[in-house]
Formats: structure tokens, C-alpha cells, sequence
């Protein structure tokens, strides 16, 4: 078991409900055998550059304990889906959970 | 005293704009690194302001003997800049 810092990058033009639906699902891919330790919605952010005609993201970030082999099929199952843009995985030793950069200004 | 006022233009240099590529002279030298103090900011991918005041206006990251950033954490640096441009935050 080790931590990893995980963030999905949604289509621009993605509900509200869609973006739920899009969060619940790889929640619970991830709590089957781990657990999350926190979810951060980063709201609609611009984007840098113009990423498979979008200019803006949907930006979801989860705070998350599992092992390494369930994030290859996390990983594999969020390339396929349309309603992604980007992914990122980063592992840690030791995570903190109190520093937030994004939704302060809000 | 000397050592104070030399303080102060460290000071001075960071509450002002960001850095280029062509930097006077004065603030290249004899400063120590701005972000191995003490409340010195965390780097991290998901610290846009930091990050974007070590990069170019193009992207590019600058070099460590303009910021004058040491070794240890020019190699943080540069490993936030690529994982924050892959999320397209920069």
C-alpha cells in the first residue's frame, strides 16, 4: 500500500451531474480495496493550451491509499473513456493533507 | 549592516516582477537560494504561482544561474513544471 495523488482532467462542456457521475464511478473502483482520503473539486480551471478542442477543464483531484496494481487498471480504464482529457498518478511516502492551492480563491 | 541591507534587496527582488531571461547583474550574485529558507514556499506541481515565476513567458524553465536556486531544488522544480504541463496548468 502506498499514497498517490490523483487528478482527472473532464471535457469542458460536462454537467454538473455528468462530473458527479464521472467521480462516484472511479470512487468506487478505488474503494474496493483502498480508500480515499480526500476529494478536491477544482472546478472549470483554463487550460494553458488548447488539449482535443477544449480550452477550459473540469479538474478533480483525489487524495488516495491503494496498490500499485490497481492503479495500472485505474489507469487503463481512464484512457478509453471519452469524457477524459488528461490524467495524472504521482506517489508519495508521506502525503499532507492540509495544504490546498486550488478553491482558496473561491 | 551590510548584511541587513543586502537582506532587504533580497526582499525587495521577490515582491517585484518576475524574473527574465535578461537579469541585471546586481541581482544575479551573492544571493542564497530563495526557496531553501525557512518560509520559503512549497514546490509542487499544483503551486501554480511559484512555478510560474521560474518559467519563461514561452515555458521554458529558467536556469538555476539566473534564479540563483540551488541544485537540490532546480531538480523539484523542473519535475513540477512536466507534470503541471502535462495537466495543462501551464
Amino acid at each position: 500500500m502506498a499514497f498517490y495523488e490523483h487528478t482527472i482532467v473532464g471535457k469542458q462542456d460536462l454537467s454538473d451531474k455528468e462530473m458527479q457521475s464521472l467521480i462516484d464511478k472511479y470512487s468506487q473502483i478505488i474503494d474496493k480495496s483502498g480508500k480515499i482520503l480526500k476529494t478536491e473539486k477544482w472546478g472549470l480551471l483554463n487550460l494553458a493550451n488548447k488539449i482535443k478542442k477544449n480550452k477550459k477543464g473540469n479538474f478533480v483531484h483525489f487524495k488516495i491509499e491503494i496498490e500499485g496494481k490497481l492503479v495500472k487498471e485505474i489507469e487503463k480504464q481512464l484512457s478509453i473513456d471519452t469524457n477524459v482529457i488528461r490524467y495524472l498518478t504521482v506517489k508519495y511516502d508521506k502525503i499532507d493533507l492540509k495544504n490546498e492551492f486550488f478553491g482558496i480563491k473561491k | 549592516m551590510k548584511r541587513d541591507k543586502k537582506n532587504k534587496k533580497g526582499k525587495k527582488f521577490g515582491s517585484q516582477n518576475r524574473l527574465t531571461l535578461f537579469q541585471k547583474p546586481e541581482m544575479k550574485f551573492g544571493r542564497s537560494c530563495p526557496l531553501s529558507q525557512k518560509n520559503s514556499p512549497i514546490v509542487d506541481y499544483k503551486n501554480i504561482k511559484l512555478l510560474r515565476k521560474y518559467t519563461s513567458d514561452t515555458g521554458k524553465i529558467l536556469p538555476s544561474r539566473i534564479t540563483s536556486v540551488s541544485q537540490f531544488k532546480q531538480r523539484q522544480l523542473s519535475t513540477a513544471v512536466k507534470r503541471a504541463k502535462i495537466l495543462g496548468l501551464i
